[in-house]
């Protein structure tokens, strides 16, 4: 038997304590989707280029498949899972981008939403350019992405 | 600008304005994913269940001599290793069984299967595949597409004859090499005599290369064997029925026997239709007695699963004194692969795959297209299979001439576009045709004779695609309370059929979308239904909500007096109530209603089969005719192409969803502008260059120029009111569009996609060396 080398750590996700071992080569979204069952987090690339696992630490947007999950010790994450109400209401970003086309498949969309939303907190009233800029990590296949700066800008100024 | 256009919907139908459709819908399944609770494939996890990883050729064709698992069997945590010797004479495939579940005997491309192991976790799964030893006598590889169909070419598949083909006999081929063959040929019997005769004739060449269709899932499975002995899968195959057939056919097992499991798909564009892990899973089920569990890795998803056919496309074309098209040859070659597994149709060839010209009237025609075996990754369907590399050579050859004629390339379409009445070039007699019109709202959309300023061209690119068919079942249960569920096993990629369903159900029936759940079911509870793909759901999907819509009314008109013996004359069912006609006062809600004649416990049920079936080759069929248009830049120095306009100008039926529907329109074009601009796998010597979704380029929100989407619509389409389709209409027309519009600004023609700043750069390089020093 191989030393076990695996660490404690203690972090929060979407406001709820978790406290484990993990392995240090563990990523974090493994953490996520296997041993937290939180699915809502994709994985695709696996290299951070596709934007499908996208989470916030901190309320930082990074790529969950980069991660290793000891680096969140002591830190909060919120995923997908964490974006809607307490009571499960959709926020504005989440409606838009059911009612304006930005989704499909909906592979792509807990990235896209996670990554949106945290565009809305940075800069409130981004214009098509800042979009285009911040999303430019989350790759999209079926909508050609018009529906997704729809939902964003309707989201950016509801009503 | 109504709603709809600030909406990016397109110009709506004035024939649905009117009625409930022209509503632009909420999808139902909206919440579940930009909430991340939606659950694919992937996602999915059983107590118990194992991890499998694959071990893949590094050769692209080699003898195996050993591939020793002895090691990787010692390792911690691994419960199986199976090599070929243990599935030794198992093959799959959608139509023609040519590929080893493992490879035993020989490998045929990197990637070629040859080892399968089931684990505690990944990692140990992985690791054990690192471990087990190979060793292969490396065999002459055939990459070339022309030298693989020569006469002395290694012979890819020796045993090709006592291969498995599904639903009848394999069409017998010339060369060993060959996959599939079609050959269209129309008018004078020696086409050659017509192009002596006519007065220009004109010859270009074309590549294009492979793509991976790219969606954002991954292909994943999960099989398990339960103490029935019922052999479970949940897949991301988008044709559950046909997967069954598949295993039943490979694994020797009865149908029923198998329960596919195909829920919600994370994207499709064709490559979901093959499945290649779920084979080898169910071995190691079997072998452990344990679920596994399978995500298929991106870098395989590019290497080892099933791509866009790469191709090479000769067309010829001859032209009257008066500007007319005369006849048409074109000789297309389709790069394979290494397996013709992936392929579904029965002559193993790309359904449009000869399209090159079939918007157009050529009363003389010889178009032969085939697919061929190499030592390279196995192609497959991807979003228009075939049309995508036919209509890039066929608009562009078509537009080349039109420059070389000095004509103007819409004029020039125009004067050869085929009108009602008229036959196809491939021989398709239209219902509708609706080509000219088409085209000339291109020509108003673009302000087509506008004068451009300097460094700007403008291009178009013009097909027509068939409406699908094909036959489907849907099953209705409608409870005593009033909740109404349709089943069906139809996968959802993405394409909102669901809603579909519900929309047209609550239309005709005239109730309450709301009160309408649409339940998806395994193959063993649902009835058969074709799957997703062939531009075929919306058609075939509203019929057969229609046809449950008609039942559900007349069995309640049926029952009506006893619901409401006092009803007066003439009352129905209309907006989710009974409704008095002469007054328009509601005699009683749909719940009371169906409470008064459901019994508890006894819910009714219906179900609908339509079937589309088949027009003979002189029947009108249903088609889209789309063009595309864009006025574009070239940068002199680095060779970037920007696009500053881009028009969609489409003839469609009947739109039953109308934010899904645009998406379709919207997110193809984004799917052409990458074919066009960016995509390409690269395969040196059998072996794929880029092995991430980083290197294969898909387009970003920064890549996709914004389109102005110009509907017109018909109320002439097979489907409920009149619809047809749309996910399969706006991609292969932009790249020969963007082709076009560089000829226009800078004067150099494409002919090999993607057409990158490298390329173009290139291409503007060897102009001007070529105008400096001219051939003397």
């Amino acid at each position: 038997m191989s030393a076990d080398v695996s660490v404690q750590i203690r972090f929060d996700v979407n406001g709820t304590g978790q406290d484990l071992r993990v392995d240090p080569e563990r990523r974090l979204v493994d953490l996520l989707r296997e041993d937290l069952d939180m699915t809502g987090t994709k994985e695709s690339c696996a290299v951070g280029v596709c934007g499908a696992c996208s989470v916030l630490v901190d309320g930082e947007l990074l790529s969950a498949c980069l991660i290793p999950a000891v680096m969140v010790d002591g830190r909060s994450i919120t995923t997908i899972e964490g974006i809607a109400g307490p009571n499960g209401e959709l926020s504005a970003m989440q409606e838009a981008f059911i009612v304006e086309g930005g989704l499909q498949c909906g592979a792509c969309t807990p990235g896209q939403v996670v990554a949106a939303t945290a565009l809305l907190r940075e800069q409130p009233d981004p214009s098509d350019a800042e979009i285009r800029d911040w999303m430019a990590g989350n790759l999209c296949r079926c909508t050609g992405y018009a529906g997704i700066i729809r939902a964003i800008r309707s989201a950016a100024a509801p009503g | 600008m109504s709603d709809h256009d600030a909406r990016g919907l397109g110009t709506p139908p004035d024939a649905a304005e009117a009625t409930a459709l022209a509503k632009p819908e909420r999808r139902d399944d909206g919440p579940g994913k930009v909430t991340g609770a939606t659950r694919y494939a992937g996602d999915r996890k059983m107590p118990g269940a194992l991890w499998a990883a694959f071990l893949g050729s590094q050769v692209p064709h080699g003898r195996i001599r050993s591939v020793d698992a002895s090691l990787a069997r010692t390792l911690p945590g691994v419960r199986a290793v199976l090599t070929g010797a243990d599935v030794e004479g198992v093959l799959f495939g959608r139509r023609l069984q040519d590929r080893p579940v493992l490879a035993w005997d020989r490998v045929r491309f990197v990637g070629d299967r040859l080892a399968a192991v089931a684990a505690d976790t990944l990692e140990a799964a992985e690791a054990a595949v690192a471990a087990i030893e190979v060793d292969i006598e490396e065999l002459e590889p055939l990459f070339d597409l022309e030298l693989a169909v020569r006469d002395g070419a290694p012979v890819l598949h020796p045993e090709a004859g006592g291969y498995v083909y599904m639903g009848g006999t394999r069409p017998p081929v010339a060369h060993p090499n060959v996959q599939g063959r079609t050959l269209k040929q129309r008018g004078e019997e020696d086409i050659e005599a017509v192009f002596a005769r006519a007065p220009r004739v004109f010859e270009h060449e074309f590549t294009t290369p492979r793509h991976h269709a790219g969606y954002i899932e991954p292909h994943a499975t999960l099989v398990w064997i339960d103490d029935g002995d019922i052999v479970h899968v949940v897949t991301t195959n988008k044709t559950p029925f046909s997967l069954r057939s598949q295993m039943a056919t490979s694994l020797g097992l009865p149908p029923a026997q198998i329960e596919i499991e195909a829920g919600v798909i994370g994207g499709d564009f064709g490559g979901k239709g093959y499945s290649v892990d779920e084979f080898a899973c169910y071995f190691l089920a079997r072998a452990t007695g344990r679920p596994v569990r399978a995500v298929t890795r991106y870098a395989d998803e590019l290497s080892a699963t099933n791509v866009r056919h790469a191709a090479r496309l000769r067309l010829r074309t001859a032209v009257d004194a008066d500007g007319r098209l005369l006849a048409h040859q074109a000789d297309i070659l389709f790069d394979g692969g290494a397996y013709a597994s992936a392929k579904p149709l029965p002559h193993l060839m790309l359904a449009a795959g000869n399209a090159t010209m079939s918007p157009y009237r050529i009363p003389n025609v010889r178009i032969e297209a085939r697919t061929i075996y190499t030592n390279t990754v196995p192609a497959g369907h991807m979003r228009s299979p075939g049309e995508v590399q036919a209509l890039f050579a066929g608009e562009s050859h078509l537009d080349a001439i039109a420059r070389e004629l000095g004509e103007d390339p819409l004029e020039f379409r125009l004067r050869n576009v085929v009108r009602d009445g008229e036959v196809g070039t491939l021989g398709d007699h239209f219902r509708e045709a609706r080509g000219a019109e088409v085209l000339e709202t291109v020509r108003s959309a673009m302000d087509w004779g506008r004068p451009l300023p300097a460094g700007r061209g403008r291009g178009l690119a013009f097909g027509v695609r068939h409406v699908g068919g094909g036959a489907l079942t849907l099953g209705l249960r409608l409870a005593p309370d009033g909740r109404i569920e349709v089943f069906t096993a139809l996968p959802d990629q993405g394409g909102g059929q669901t809603m579909v369903i519900k929309r047209v159900l609550a239309l005709v029936a005239s109730i309450d979308e709301s009160r309408i759940s649409v339940v998806r079911r395994t193959t063993a509870g649902a009835p058969f239904d074709p799957g997703v793909g062939g531009s075929r759901v919306t058609h075939i999907a509203s019929r057969a909500a229609e046809m449950l819509g008609e039942q559900l009314r007349d069995w309640i008109d049926e029952r009506l007096p006893r619901a409401l013996p006092d009803a007066p004359a003439g009352a129905e069912l209309r907006d989710d109530a009974i409704v008095d006609p002469a007054t328009g006062h509601i005699l009683l809600g749909f719940d009371e209603l169906i409470g008064r004649l459901v019994p508890a416990g006894e819910p009714l049920e219906l179900t609908a089969t339509f079937d589309a079936g088949t027009h003979g080759p002189d029947e009108s069929g249903d088609n889209d005719f789309a063009a595309c248009a864009v006025e574009v830049s070239v940068d002199a120095d680095t060779g970037t192409i920007t696009i500053h306009d881009a028009v969609l100008v489409v003839d469609v039926g009947t739109v039953i969803n109308p934010v899904a529907h645009a998406g379709q329109l919207v997110g193809g074009f984004a799917f052409g502008v990458g074919a066009a601009l960016m995509e390409e796998l690269i395969v040196e010597d059998g072996v794929m260059a880029g092995l991430s979704l980083g290197e294969t380029r898909l387009p970003t929100i920064r890549d996709v120029p914004a389109l102005r989407l110009v509907l017109l619509p018909t109320t002439v389409g097979p489907g409920a009111f009149g619809a047809k389709m749309a996910g399969e209409l706006s991609n292969a027309p932009v790249a020969p569009a963007i082709a076009n519009a560089v000829a226009d600004a800078v004067g150099i023609r494409p002919t090999q996609l993607p057409m990158t700043p490298e390329r173009i750069l290139a291409a503007l390089r060897a102009w001007a060396g070529a105008e400096a020093n001219p051939p003397t």
